[in-house]
């Protein structure tokens, strides 16, 4: 495999300190081919890249392009071997268009004293004619979709001939057409003969898309070959560690006290998520259903409308919501996950924000059959809880310890001597070690910043700090996002449990997989619209990506829309 | 090094005592003026810690030095009228609390930038000043009562310094002991974030930014107390140097957030240097220049630590 190779990384070592983040890694890469590097989060994909784009000088190991080893001491070395980088966080300049962003950091072309707009813009155009002809080069990047901002990102790296392309979770945050559209560009660019190296934690993606792929684990490579010949299965089993094991084999001790649950190490906490990766996996299949309580939804019946049910909805919205006068109404039953799908742009975090009442909208909201308070916390008050998209802008003050932000949300129920607003600090530190244990919460501690977490637990304390009082509704976006493979089948588990105790769950996803996992209903927007209600039989991944395109078939609209 | 860095703040008031103790034992060094230090400290420190409310929310109140000198000529001005002297006080302090309300106002509910928003709105207050003083120092009609609530001694101890220590009690209390304080961190740390957990930031803000003019029309009236006048400017020194107490502050304790022990540390460190080089009879814009350079040093003594992380 080696011998084919124009890149290759040997036996990369890299310690921070007492941690090992690169632990003799190797990776090698045939020129125009799609490679996959895949891992559990911290597993030391990151370092690795940044190891290659010379971040990070490694202690030990050899990097050699075509056969000759080569130093890469910072970006600059990088981008001069062809080597480029898109991040998971995209670098642009909101208020510049994508011929400005294309050309920062380069030598701009000059007429006379001055800045050749229209050279520049030729030259953007030039490149973004190969790859992306559809990307609107004159509009600011605040104002283009994620999708687009990749493309733009994408065109930036490709301004000078590359050899490698590296993608770090690029469709992490695009609808389902959008990450089509950039598996269309990594296809293109694999046959101009510059290889991509693709980070991905989604595994359908990875089969479909990539030649050959690379396995870390714990900062080693721990299996590599061509993709045809191997898995999700087998992937999913080297990613965790398991091959050739049953998993209840692999079932970790309880804990006997919470405190021993973050003593743990990172790594050992690795390892303590292998249990429920296994089931959480196999429940990635459209035709498995969680156990929950039965279909009771009709195909376009309306809320309130299914007389003769045994439990009456504990949410039931008709809201103004969506171009033009069209209305967003639903109800949702005790136990319950409704899933809402749309593509990115569709709606769905602004609608669950006005469901939250974070935002202002107009129409009727009604928890348990009463109209709740005000805002945020008149749904808390009534039994609401949220978790928002956006774990790092929405939902974690990382200036604040983890007990804390996990106890923001309903600190009067923490006092000391209730009529006095003053918390008591072992409160909390109960309610953050019993929630903890819960969620199998791998912190150093709990007075530490939510930063020192990783993804998977940073968006376990979202759910956390609902946990300390009983959760009739829950409204999730994005649940999963950004999240290793062993913290998502935990989060999963988590909201079936959260729904098994009696709350309905309406959760937002843009990953497919998930949204059929999870489901018991799906309903789909699409610009705004609510389309379709999806349920047994009629769910399928076919009906909700054609519904999500627009393409509903008539008899899947809700008569509210059919009238309209 | 680690030490350094998190209590190296401590350490260099620690230092700049022994350093001004062993330079002048019989004047520095006595108890007398150990004392006088914290009389001396007490007004800068009482605007210091209303500073600080707001720099926990991440914000900053520019108006502290313009209402400091509104409350001194606005109570000189009652007592010129013949009210007394509980009257005035409460006026006075409601309507600092009415402008600190205002600046929230602004801030919280129309998002303007706190740094503008106070700057325009402390030029108002500064203009309102001079419109009732004339531009003139007041000094007819304060009442003998009311300096002794800034002079003087009660049990041995400065009245002003039993202003301090009441004062930091308090709000110690308010910023680390109660649902509020922590409020006003988690909407420093992320006010998206609060928000959506439903905490109520637009009011929380409002009433941080009405405690902090509180306190700096307390420190105006104290300041009209000791010296038995008004002044139209009286407050000017008092804005750099809160904040200078709150930055230092905010290096001598672990994470960096603004705190009410770290405040106190903080204007400790300018009274403390500034009464000691008086002693030592440095010229006063040596002191300026000193003072500058230990609040650059404790940021960057902080900095090097984080870096090396």
């Amino acid at each position: 495999m080696t011998s084919d190779s124009f890149l290759a990384l040997g036996g990369l070592v890299k310690h921070f300190g007492a941690t090992k983040a690169l632990d003799y890694a190797d990776l090698a890469l045939r020129a125009g081919s799609v490679h996959a590097l895949v891992g559990e989060n911290g597993a030391g994909k990151s370092t690795l890249i940044k190891t290659l784009s010379g971040l990070y000088q490694p202690d030990a190991g050899t990097i050699r392009l075509d056969g000759t080893e080569v130093t890469i001491d910072g970006p600059r070395a990088a981008e001069a071997l062809g080597f480029r980088f898109i991040h998971q966080e995209l670098n642009l300049v909101p208020h510049f268009d994508a011929v400005g962003n294309a050309w920062i950091g380069r030598r701009h072309p000059r007429r006379g004293p001055f800045i050749d707009r229209r050279a520049m813009r030729a030259k953007v155009a030039d490149v973004a004619a190969r790859i992306a002809p559809d990307l609107p080069l004159d509009k600011p990047a605040a104002r283009l979709t994620p999708g687009q901002r990749q493309m733009a990102e994408i065109v930036r790296a490709l301004m000078d001939p590359a050899r490698l392309v590296v993608m770090d979770e690029p469709t992490s945050s695009l609808s389902e057409g959008e990450a089509e559209r950039l598996h269309a560009i990594v296809r293109q660019l694999s046959a101009e003969g510059c290889a991509v190296l693709f980070i991905s934690h989604r595994l359908d993606e990875v089969l479909d898309l990539c030649d050959s792929y690379t396995v870390l684990r714990n900062g080693r490579t721990v299996g590599a070959g061509r993709v045809a010949d191997t898995s999700r299965a087998g992937l999913v089993a080297m990613m965790s560690g398991t091959a050739g094991v049953s998993p209840s084999a692999l079932r970790p001790p309880q804990p006997q006290h919470p405190e021993e649950a973050f003593a743990e190490s990172r790594l050992e906490g690795r390892t303590v998520d292998v249990q429920q990766k296994l089931p959480g996996t196999d429940a990635l299949r459209p035709s498995r259903r969680p156990s929950g309580p039965p279909q009771d939804v009709a195909v376009g019946a309306l809320p309130g409308q299914s007389k003769g049910r045994a439990e009456k909805p504990v949410l039931a919205t008709d809201l103004a919501f969506g171009p033009g006068d069209s209305r967003f109404a639903f109800s949702a039953r005790p136990g319950e996950i409704v899933g809402l799908y749309g593509l990115v742009g569709s709606g769905r975090s602004s609608l669950l924000k006005t469901i939250w009442g974070a935002t202002p909208g107009r129409g009727l909201i009604a928890i348990n059959g009463q109209v709740p308070g005000h805002g945020p916390a008149g749904r808390i008050a009534a039994g609401c809880a949220y978790v928002p998209e956006d774990r790092r802008r929405e939902g974690l003050a990382n200036a604040l310890s983890i007990e804390s932000n996990l106890s923001l949300a309903h600190l009067p129920d923490f006092r000391a001597f209730s009529p006095l607003p003053m918390p008591s600090r072992s409160k909390i530190r109960n309610f953050a070690r019993a929630t903890g244990a819960r969620l199998r919460l791998v912190a150093g501690g709990l007075d530490h910043s939510p930063a020192t977490l990783s993804g998977g637990n940073q968006q376990k304390l979202l759910f956390g700090r609902w946990l300390g009082r009983p959760i009739r509704i829950l409204l999730v976006d994005e649940p999963t996002r950004g999240v290793d493979v062993g913290a998502k089948a935990e989060i999963h588990g988590e909201m079936r449990r959260i729904a098994a105790d009696g709350a309905a769950i309406l959760m937002a996803t843009s990953d497919i997989e998930e949204l059929l996992a999870l489901s018991t209903r799906v309903l789909v927007l699409h610009a705004g619209r609510l389309v379709a209600e999806l349920d047994g039989p009629s769910l399928t991944r076919a009906a909700v990506v054609a519904a999500a395109f627009g393409h509903a078939p008539d008899e899947q609209m809700p008569p509210s829309e059919r009238s309209a | 090094m680690i030490l350094l860095r998190r209590y190296g703040t401590l350490l260099a008031l620690a230092l700049i005592v022994l350093v001004f103790t062993i330079a002048s034992p019989n004047a520095f060094g006595s108890m007398s003026n150990l004392v006088n230090i914290t009389q001396q400290m007490a007004l800068l420190a009482i605007v210091a810690i209303g500073a600080t409310l707001v720099m926990v929310l991440g914000e900053f109140d520019l108006s502290v030095s313009a209402v400091v000198s509104w409350a001194g000529i606005a109570a000189a001005a009652l007592f010129a009228a013949g009210i007394a002297v509980p009257v005035v006080m409460i006026v006075v302090l409601a309507s600092a609390v009415a402008m600190g309300a205002i600046s929230g106002f602004l801030v919280a509910r129309y998002k303007v930038p706190s740094f503008i928003a106070t700057l325009a709105f402390g030029t108002v207050i500064g203009g309102l000043t001079f419109w009732v003083s004339n531009g003139a120092t007041m000094f007819s009609g304060i009442p003998a009562g009311f300096r002794d609530l800034g002079r003087g001694t009660l049990a041995g101890v400065p009245v002003p310094t039993l202003w301090l220590i009441g004062v930091a009690v308090i709000f110690w209390l308010l910023l680390d002991q109660t649902e509020f304080g922590r409020r006003l961190y988690a909407i420093g740390g992320n006010r998206e974030a609060a928000r959506l957990v439903g905490l109520p930031v637009r009011r929380d803000m409002v009433v941080a930014f009405a405690l902090c003019a509180a306190l700096a029309g307390l420190a105006g009236l104290l300041l009209t107390a000791r010296l038995g006048s008004a002044h139209p400017t009286g407050g000017g020194g008092y804005l750099l140097q809160a904040y200078a107490a709150v930055f230092l502050g905010m290096t001598a304790f672990r994470e960096g957030e603004p705190s009410i022990p770290g405040t106190l540390v903080g204007a400790a460190i300018i009274a403390v240097v500034s009464n000691g080089l008086t002693i030592l009879g440095v010229p006063s814009f040596l002191q300026d220049l000193l003072t500058g350079a230990i609040i650059l040093a404790a940021v960057l003594v902080r900095n090097f630590g984080r870096d090396s992380d």
